[in-house]
């Protein structure tokens, strides 16, 4: 979760946009945070080279959780 | 620091020269790929044994792209700033005899292969916050007809399509895409035109010569430099003045 959060701000840090606190399962990527699909695609590139996991390879994320769940279906 | 290009294509013609243009300034390495390993790619090599990597991969394969060139052959961790594609092949054939099977391999390894390559090169920028260049290679028979030219013509005008609007897209994260509109060159490429068909060609350009290799070489390393950070989403033409 932590990572994920590092992750998260490297992206929004890029485009100039507010850090983040704290995160949730919950938490929405794009109304949460306010990721673009450019965000997005950085995002997708920065967790695929940490965790070898293309998340958005079959269908959309929207939710941190969502990330979580399919780095955790790789292990 | 050194900046990484990869370069598809380099086992002969412009791709040997655009290889030996890009090796010129020595911040550079070039990553190759082509099928074959010629004695010009191999003398290049052995002399820029420190700047220079080749791998065999035959574009007519859209399945191995990340697999084979990105993770085994560059590597996730190697920052890349530029991506050529000039590998290409010419279906020639008048549209009458147009058959599936060589039109479908065409646009593998001209379209389709390069778009996933493109693909991968961006994510590839994005990772390591790249100012990133891409140059596609195409060919004045975009934008002029010739007979025979139709099936190879289209896969060129997707390509430049596809620079456009990646230019459009990827503008806001300082990562370029242009392309390099080519006239007829003395290549293997062209090689089966009789000479008074190359003589007919020649005749429509302003400078009435096949267009140098080296020129369009030059070009690209220009595209692919920070000199050119304010060029994208462009055609240039380096065709020795096609009318
Ligand atoms: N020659 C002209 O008059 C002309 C005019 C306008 C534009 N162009 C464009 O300029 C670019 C360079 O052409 P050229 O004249 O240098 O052609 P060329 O002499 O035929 O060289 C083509 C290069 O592409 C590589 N290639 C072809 N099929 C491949 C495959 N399946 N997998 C991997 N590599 C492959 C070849 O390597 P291997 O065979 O070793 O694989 C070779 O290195 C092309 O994009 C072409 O369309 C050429």
């Amino acid at each position: 979760m932590n990572k994920i959060r590092e992750i998260l701000n490297t992206v929004l840090e890029n485009r100039g946009k507010p850090q983040i606190n704290s995160i949730s399962d919950s938490s929405d990527l794009r109304n949460d945070f306010g990721l673009d699909s450019l965000d997005l695609a950085e995002l997708t590139v920065r967790i695929e080279a940490e965790y070898d996991v293309d998340i958005f390879q079959d269908g959309i994320v929207t939710t941190v959780g969502e990330i979580l769940e399919k780095i955790n279906n790789k292990k | 620091m050194m900046k990484n290009i990869l370069v598809t294509g380099v086992s002969r013609g412009l791709g040997l020269e655009i290889v030996k243009a890009i090796l010129a300034d020595d911040e550079n390495f070039v990553y190759g790929i082509s099928r074959l390993k010629t004695k010009e790619l191999d003398e290049l090599l052995i002399n820029n044994a420190n700047r220079f990597k080749w791998l065999s991969y035959d574009l007519s394969n859209v399945n191995d792209v990340r697999n084979k060139i990105f993770k085994e052959f560059i590597g996730v961790t190697t920052p890349l700033h530029g991506f050529v594609n000039n590998a290409a092949i010419a279906y020639d054939d008048i549209v009458t005899n147009l058959k599936y099977e060589p039109l479908l391999n065409m646009y593998n390894v001209n379209v389709f292969t390069p778009m996933i390559i493109s693909k991968y090169v961006i994510r590839q920028f994005l990772l390591h916050n790249t100012k990133g260049s891409i140059v596609h290679i195409s060919s004045i028979s975009v934008h002029t007809g010739y007979k025979g030219l139709a099936m190879y013509a289209s896969s060129k005008g997707a390509l430049e399509a596809f620079s456009k609007n990646t230019a459009r897209e990827w503008g806001e994260k300082t990562i370029r895409s242009n392309v390099v509109v080519a006239g007829f060159m003395e290549t293997e490429m062209s090689a089966m035109l009789s000479a008074d068909q190359k003589d007919r060609i020649y005749k429509r350009t302003s400078l009435k010569t096949p267009t140098v290799t080296k020129s369009v070489a030059e070009t690209i390393t220009f595209l692919l430099s920070q000199k050119a950070e304010s060029i994208t989403g462009q055609n240039i033409h380096v065709d020795s003045g096609t009318i």
